[in-house]
């Protein structure tokens, strides 16, 4: 799934006109870059590109002519660069780039600025112009945001969008709990008598925010009220000494949702490690000097765990993918109506992690094009499933070389995580089904 | 009471049997255990009358104490009665939540069937964890007998919820000699406790409910704008809360013997104490024991009298002042120490207390009773022959192992 701008093609709109390939051309005074084609079933289909996430032509071209705009996420092609050997065409399988004889090179959809002149020439409603933002704007906007503007996270802090994207959905109805660290330290709770929500809010015990909720959520059971129960942690409330609670809830099907949002140690505190804390690391109680090179054990991937103890639903996320994100709060919130429902969603941190405040999305990226961090889902039925493919990761060097906390690494540090990258998801990959496993 | 003054039944069960009952009889709506020995049979009864429909409150069967009064204390947040019960190292690991939960002022109900505490390893009775935790701001009562646990059970649910205390209560209970003795005790019907104890109403200044969102105990202190003016605020109300429990639990205790026809010494019970010369002081199940050395002694023409301490903390300082001032010596006897003051943490209190009073008496202090050992009426005969010699003017020094020998 994309997380940028595309053109979405609903085929049963389709009646075939053609309106869409005129408007291109006229707006972009050659062949249109868009064609409809007859389908297999005899309904209409549409050649297009898709400004795919993971684009194939620009991994196929040999010249660097192609390339996914960082801020746009549009695959631009440079003329001045393309060495016309048609490669691009081949890797596109949804015909989004092909040759046009008339020019005499590759032409493709540049979304026309930001606004794609066939999607208002198509008056059956059979294209969209989509975009994350767009998309969430158009579920959410009318929500509530249930926290205050002056939360004090972190510049460049990812937790604070995503507890404000969290109960923006979820809502008034509801009871968070938020054991110590950065999200009651930017202020949810509040401080002498003051508070940063707008829905009961709990500052429980580091060790015991699942159990505790878990009462709150029997008690309201009993007295036949619907109320989502809700934890905003951290990896220390959740890996470490918070997980015999989080444990135990999980195995008693706890009608709860645990959040646990891991920026990989006790940031709020100063940086310690965490039993979160990935090899190598740096952090003030994992120190480089003279002996010491970081963490010099793996982190602990809570995730994966949390599968063995036959929770409703359990998945991973990562704010760079808002729209995955959302898609596995709805099945969480719906999940934890039954049972134990967790999330675990990776949080970059810039001032702990040392990188620039304006880079947390970007690495959130990072981390998941080199399957450093993989965005799945389970549930006890349907097993392990990717939401995003983990086949051809960068190398996990591209990720590692943006973050100060690894700076000290040398050639065999690195070869070891990414060692431990691929062990990782060849583990995971044996939680799916085997049904559909195969292949 | 013979003539049943309600349609109370009698029955026969220990100590753990009696305070499940008790639970039972206070409606709770959210109960959550752990088994530790020697409080198990406590829980199993409680599972079992979930199990039976008995009971219809929300068990939840955690994975551990730090758990189990976790559990309650969101249950407690979104309007629960709650209750649980626990030991010795069960206790320990029940601290981090335990020593929070005054602070909260959530009005909970928990049972310690008391133990020693390790090291040296044992799982027997001893009141060493209860005594451990004096000092955490929860209410602390000790029972006597299996009637009184029974009874004191059901107190202590409107000793918690009273809007003058919010306080959570032990009730404590000696392992091995309370928790599995057996006698015959009154059942109360249970109509009758309802109406003695009412609706529960235990979130009214707190809560974590949709409909009266709050924000539940945010950083208070420090030293910004007002920090600690509402953090001292905060903690003298709990002082506060403390202290009036004494008048309140007396008050309860009035009302039960009207409704139940039992009366029981809320605070400091004075048994043969008119006319005696010197007192022995107790704690817990130990008292039976005391009370027939004492008798006997007074058969002999002995004037010993004993004070019961019934509730620890908040300590009864005026009661304890009061009894005391009727006598020349007293002998206190712990089933525990105070690591810190070589004596029993009670003869610690009870010293501290007189420095309050003009009256000067002479004390002696006792161990006993450690790690399931017993405190005979052979060892009671011992206490009251020493306390005689103090108020002689010939005072021991303290303090003296009872089970040294045995």
């Amino acid at each position: 799934m994309a997380s940028q701008d595309t053109i979405r093609f609903i085929s049963e709109r389709c009646d075939g006109c053609g309106d869409c390939m005129t408007a291109c051309a006229k707006a972009k005074g050659s062949a249109s870059r868009v064609a409809i084609v007859a389908g297999s079933d005899g309904g209409w289909e549409m050649a297009l590109c898709r400004q795919c996430g993971d684009p194939k032509c620009v991994a196929n071209c040999p010249a660097g002519a192609l390339d996914k705009h960082r801020d746009s996420g549009i695959v631009d092609w440079f003329k001045d660069l393309c060495v016309d050997c048609h490669l691009c065409t081949v890797g596109c399988v949804y015909g989004g780039i092909v040759f046009d004889p008339a020019a005499g090179h590759v032409q493709k959809c540049d979304m026309c600025d930001g606004s794609p002149a066939c999607v208002p020439a198509c008056d059956k409603g059979a294209l969209e112009h989509l975009s994350a933002a767009g998309r969430l704007h158009e579920i959410h906007a009318d929500k509530e945001d249930m926290f205050v503007p002056g939360l004090s996270a972190c510049q460049g802090c990812n937790s604070e969008l995503l507890i404000r994207h969290t109960m923006r959905r979820i809502g008034r109805n509801s009871v968070v709990a938020a054991p110590p660290g950065c999200i009651p330290g930017m202020g949810t709770v509040g401080y002498n008598g003051q508070t940063g929500a707008k829905m009961p809010i709990f500052h429980p015990l580091l060790t015991n925010t699942a159990a505790m909720l878990g009462g709150v959520k029997r008690q309201y059971e009993r007295k036949g009220r619907d109320v989502t129960v809700v934890a905003l942690a951290g990896d220390g409330g959740a890996v470490d000494v918070g997980f015999q609670s989080l444990s135990g809830a999980a195995e008693r099907g706890e009608r709860v949702l645990f959040i646990c949002v891991d920026n990989e140690g006790y940031m709020n505190t100063g940086m310690q490690a965490s039993g979160s804390t990935t090899f190598g690391s740096w952090t003030s109680t994992t120190p480089v000097g003279e002996i010491g090179r970081g963490k010099s054990t793996d982190g602990k991937y809570l995730p994966q765990l949390l599968m063995g103890h036959g929770c409703a639903y359990v998945a991973t996320a990562s704010t760079a993918f808002l729209d995955d994100y959302h898609a596995k709060l709805e099945k969480a919130l719906e999940a934890s109506r039954t049972g134990f429902a967790y999330l675990h969603v990776h949080a970059p941190c810039p001032t702990g992690w040392r990188f620039p405040a304006a880079m947390t999305t970007e690495v959130c990226r990072r981390q998941v094009e080199t399957n450093f961090v993989t965005l799945w889902e389970f549930t006890p039925e349907d097993g392990l499933c990717f939401t995003r493919g983990v086949g051809r990761p960068r190398p996990v060097s591209d990720y590692v070389g943006m973050i100060g906390k690894y700076k000290h690494l040398g050639p065999a540090e690195l070869e070891r995580i990414q060692a431990s990258v691929h062990r990782r998801v060849e583990v995971l990959q044996g939680f799916r089904r085997r049904s559909t496993a195969a292949g | 009471m013979n003539q049943l003054v309600n349609s109370s039944r009698k029955i026969v069960c220990d100590g753990n049997e009696a305070a499940a009952r008790a639970v039972v009889l206070a409606r709770p709506d959210v109960v959550s255990v752990f088994p530790i020995t020697p409080q198990s049979s406590l829980v199993e009864s409680l599972s079992q009358f979930v199990a039976d429909g008995v009971l219809t409150a929300e068990l939840i069967n955690a994975e551990g104490e730090h758990s189990v009064l976790s559990a309650l204390q969101g249950a407690c947040l979104a309007g629960a009665r709650t209750y649980t019960a626990t030991s010795g190292p069960g206790l320990a690991f029940m601290f981090e939540p335990y020593i929070r939960t005054p602070g909260l002022r959530l009005p909970m109900v928990v049972s310690l069937v008391t133990r020693d505490m390790l090291s040296p390893q044992c799982v027997w009775g001893g009141q060493q964890d209860a005594m451990t935790v004096r000092e955490c701001g929860w209410i602390q009562v000790y029972c006597e007998n299996v009637q009184e646990v029974l009874d004191t059970v059901i107190m202590a649910f409107k000793l918690a919820e009273h809007k003058d205390v919010l306080l959570p209560v032990n009730v404590c209970h000696d392992g091995n000699y309370l928790s599995y003795a057996v006698s015959r005790i009154e059942l109360p019907a249970a109509e009758m406790v309802d109406g003695f104890l009412g609706e529960p109403d235990v979130n009214w200044h707190i809560a974590l409910d949709p409909d009266r969102p709050m924000a539940v105990d945010p950083l208070t202190g420090g030293t910004g704008p007002g920090g600690a003016a509402s953090f001292v605020g905060y903690r003298k109300s709990q002082v506060r809360g403390m202290a009036n429990a004494l008048e309140v639990f007396s008050d309860i205790h009035v009302e039960w013997g009207e409704r139940f026809g039992r009366h029981w010494a809320p605070l400091v019970e004075e048994y043969r104490l008119e006319d005696a010369d010197y007192a022995i002081v107790t704690i817990g199940s130990m008292t039976g024991a005391g009370k027939d050395a004492v008798d006997a002694a007074r058969e002999r023409g002995e004037k010993v009298g004993l004070i019961k301490v019934k509730t620890y903390r908040p300590f009864p300082r005026d009661a304890i002042i009061a009894a005391l001032g009727k006598v020349k010596a007293a002998g206190i006897v712990d089933r525990s120490v105070s690591f810190a003051w070589d004596c029993g943490p009670l003869h610690q209190d009870v010293m501290t207390t007189l420095f309050a009073s003009p009256h000067r008496l002479a004390l002696v202090g006792f161990i006993g009773g450690l790690a399931g050992a017993d405190i005979t009426s052979e060892h009671f005969q011992r206490v009251i022959e020493l306390t005689a010699q103090a108020a002689r003017g010939d005072v021991s020094a303290s303090p003296i192992w009872l089970n040294e020998h045995d």
